[in-house]
């Protein structure tokens, strides 16, 4: 019929497509940084629109007039490719969380592999923008983002598993579907919820592990030779991790859009600004780590820690 | 495969401008040579100018934390070649202003090294409690920074009896909010983990290369000149000097936590015990001849400037040896072995004012003969270098 | 996260950033701002003049019909004028918030009101 081909073009284009994504992607930018300047006693965007909530959309129109500048020594055609594919690869695995309703715009059976290795290739992405930059310090920047990779991206997969082994299936709607005929997979598996949530800070490089930018070492290591358009796509990508890492979290372990009440968008919406909130204020509260101290922690600390939850799955029987 | 990384003179970690030529080895820092000179504004040279009263005002703005610090000595060693007694009033006064300038500057110094460890909000925080004491700064002198209180023979305001109210307040607050930074520093473990073990300074070598100030009292080093050689009204008031004995940054950051709760107790007692009578005395406007060096424990150090006189009311000769000049042979030797990440906290550890450590002599070590060179004979020098190095 | 109550205190506290120019902070009692000068009680001793460390006082004229260019870009506020002044007629005002449009505007000319001269037949 035609009224369901244009159903699913406004599900795909308005709701909840990419008008919807790109408002919620400057929604939690402005949100993060208006938590972060809560807890540190200071006011944050203020003054565009109504307490700076149009902040972010006027960063991003500001960059994408600003003079864009390529290294002569650079490597031209990755350097100009990098920053689309992240922005692609930042959006795509959003179609595969299920926000109104337990079926997701896209989902099959192994969706949830998808996502893990187009987590893993934005990782490697970072990796060669750093590189093709060919300046001191993005190659510092994207070396140690490199090593980040080695110490979380284990733990972080190992920790996503732990749900789709309860439930019996790769797809993350099903996964939403089994926490609601059942209890939320935050009560029987906690230990793979801390475990993800600590990796999924080093995968958005947020303090305390933003080691790969850090500003005071490295003035911005792999970003410091993007500027105009691409340092604009770039900070959009970094925004839609946000939304994907919180997204992630609230459908693998919080039950997705299904609550105590019965208006999906809305439950979603809740649980999803208290992922925020979360991550925000672990944001906030921590020094940065040495890139020494993540690979130790991470392989002394966190590897066991979510082995062990998924031994205890099968023994438990959850 | 090792790389030379130009740490400065522009960079988001450094407030001023100072190059550090760092050779990276795997993470490494394998030598360090610095570069001074991005900030020499040609004070000593301007002194030859000025009458000893403008000075006092010059001295002021030689750095702009350590500003009365600086004021102080260069007061002192005037008052040191005209003989003159300096009212008792006046002393405490100066004391009192001292040690809250002290205390300014180690909240300035935990904010930074918090920033430039990433942790932004133990930053926010403390330059928000700072701000408390500029406060009272503001109210007792007029002014912010650049106090203009010492001057030749005294001090120029008074502290009234409604300030010490107020005063008194804040350092009820300031010592609170210094409890609770202890008990930050010494717990939460990401700061233990990036502080503690770096940067090692031993006693042996801080000996051997000078270093004052907390650096050394860091080290195990018991050296400060209010301890040593008391000046203004130190003699009189009792207060411990602190040392740790971890050498590291972790230590450095506690002995300046601590002092600050030392001045917080030397403020009290002076306020409590200042005695009645003027606050200065009238300078003669000429100097007579002679030569003068006096010593102050600034925030950062041992601050050190000599005065020549000839007998005119324009001195012949003014040299000064800031902390962070003395401090800069020991940095370089801590940077070796360090991992780049953590180079910014290194150097923040040693609380650098580079605008202080601007003063260039060439000294040919061969003749032993010492010239000073104006800004022809730089200019000159730099092109030679620079047509010989690059064949241009 | 030992800062974790401290944090949590600061959410419902009101951020301490004074949004200038909406809310300022008064300026304290014995500030050190701009001088200014009652230019009637200046008798031209020129004492001001040599002991400004910044050579922001000029004067034009002698004794008592002397006038007075103050060059605000070189003062410094260090108030030593203001103390030694024998006649008291250089005073410090409140104003701090000091911005001038050209360099020609920072350069005030303290004039004295000419006095009509009668004629004597």
């Amino acid at each position: 019929m035609v009224s369901e081909e244009i159903w699913a073009l406004i599900e795909i284009f308005v709701f909840p497509g990419f008008f919807f994504l790109f408002f919620l992607a400057f929604f939690t930018e402005w949100l993060d940084r208006k938590i972060v300047a809560k807890f540190q006693n200071r006011y944050g965007p203020l003054y565009v629109g109504p307490k700076g909530i149009l902040q972010p959309i006027a960063d991003f129109i500001k960059l994408l007039s600003k003079e864009d500048i390529t290294p002569s020594m650079a490597d031209k055609i990755p350097f100009s490719l990098m920053p689309i594919l992240l922005l692609t690869l930042a959006i795509t695995p959003l179609f595969c969380i299920p926000m109104i309703g337990s079926d997701a715009l896209i989902s099959f059976e192994g969706d949830l592999i998808v996502i893990m290795f187009i987590m893993s290739l934005i990782a490697l992405l970072v990796f060669i923008s750093g590189w093709a930059s060919t300046n001191r310090f993005s190659s510092i920047g994207s070396i140690r983002a490199g090593l980040q990779m080695f110490a979380y991206e284990i733990p972080m997969n190992l920790a996503m598993i732990g749900p789709a082994i309860s439930a019996g299936s790769l797809s993350v709607s099903t996964i939403v579907d089994w926490q609601i005929r059942g209890v939320w997979n935050i009560f029987i598996q906690p230990i793979g919820f801390a475990v993800l949530t600590i990796c999924l800070m080093a995968h958005l490089q947020k303090v305390p592990f933003d080691i790969p930018e850090a500003e005071s070492e490295i003035v911005s290591g792999w970003i410091v030779e993007f500027s105009g358009k691409k340092l604009a796509l770039i900070r959009l990508a970094k925004d839609f991790e946000f939304v994907l890492a919180s997204s992630l979290i609230v459908s693998l372990f919080l039950g997705g859009p299904y609550g105590p009440w019965y208006i999906s968008p809305i439950t979603y919406l809740a649980k999803f600004l208290l992922c925020v909130l979360m991550l925000s204020n672990l944001r906030a509260a921590f020094a940065r780590y040495r890139i020494d101290h993540l690979l130790a922690g991470a392989w002394k600390y966190l590897t066991p820690l979510v082995l062990l939850q998924i031994c205890l799955i099968k023994v438990l029987g959850v | 495969m090792s790389f030379e990384i130009p740490f400065g003179p522009q960079h988001p970690a450094l407030e001023e401008p100072i190059n550090f030529m760092l050779e990276i080895e795997e993470e490494r820092v394998v030598s360090v040579k610095p570069r001074l000179g991005y900030v020499h504004r040609g004070i000593e040279k301007i002194a030859e100018s000025r009458n000893y009263q403008q000075l006092v005002y010059l001295s002021e703005r030689i750095c702009g934390i350590c500003s009365f610090a600086h004021a102080l000595c260069y007061s002192q060693t005037v008052e040191e070649l005209l003989d003159l007694e300096v009212p008792e009033r006046a002393k405490f006064i100066r004391t009192i202003i001292a040690e809250m300038e002290r205390i300014q500057n180690h909240y300035l110094w935990l904010g930074l090294t918090a920033k430039e460890m990433g942790f932004e909000t133990l930053f926010m925080y403390a330059w928000r409690d700072r701000e408390r004491i500029i406060e009272m700064l503001d109210m007792i002198s007029g002014k912010r920074v650049n106090y203009g209180m010492s001057t030749i023979g005294g001090v120029r305001r008074d502290i009234t009896d409604s300030m010490v109210e107020r005063i008194e307040e804040s350092l009820k607050h300031l010592e609170t909010r210094a409890e609770y930074y202890t008990k930050v520093c010494t717990k939460d473990p990401s700061i233990l983990k990036r502080t503690v073990g770096v940067g090692i300074l031993r006693p042996r070598e801080a000996r051997a290369l000078c270093a004052v100030g907390p650096t050394a009292r860091a080290s195990g080093i018991a050296r400060d000149i209010r301890a040593d050689e008391p000046y203004a009204a130190y003699g009189e008031i009792s207060f411990r000097v602190v040392t740790y004995r971890g050498c590291d940054v972790a230590s450095r950051m506690y002995v300046r936590i601590d002092e600050i709760k030392e001045s917080i107790r030397i403020i009290r007692y002076a306020l409590k015990n200042m005695p009645e009578g003027p606050i200065r005395v009238k300078a003669p406007i000429k100097v007579p001849e002679g030569e003068a060096i006096s010593r102050v424990e600034a925030p950062r150090g041992e601050n050190l400037h000599f005065l020549k006189s000839n007998g005119s009311i324009k001195p012949e000769r003014w040299k000064i040896r800031p902390p962070t000049l003395a401090n800069l042979l020991s940095l370089c030797r801590m940077l070796i072995g360090v991992n780049l990440a953590d180079v910014p906290v290194v150097i923040a550890g040693i609380d650098p004012c580079i605008a202080c450590a601007e003063r260039i002599a060439l000294v040919d070590v061969k003749t032993k003969k010492r010239e000073v060179w104006d800004g022809k004979d730089l200019w000159r020098y730099a092109n030679e270098w620079y047509r010989k190095r690059y064949g241009l | 996260m030992a800062m974790e109550d401290d944090m949590f205190r600061n959410l419902k506290e009101k951020p301490i950033t004074l949004q200038f120019p909406y809310e300022r902070r008064e300026p304290v009692e014995g500030i050190r701002a701009k001088v200014s000068w009652d230019i009637e009680k200046c008798i031209g001793c020129r004492l001001c003049v040599m002991i400004c460390p910044g050579n922001a006082i000029q004067l034009i004229g002698k004794g008592r019909q002397a006038e007075i260019k103050y060059h605000v870009g070189r003062c410094i506020f260090c108030g030593e004028c203001v103390d030694v002044c024998p006649t008291k007629s250089i005073y410090v005002t409140k104003e701090f918030e000091l911005v001038f449009n050209n360099r020609r505007g920072m350069i005030i000319h303290f004039r004295r009101k000419k006095r009509k001269k009668t004629h004597s037949d």
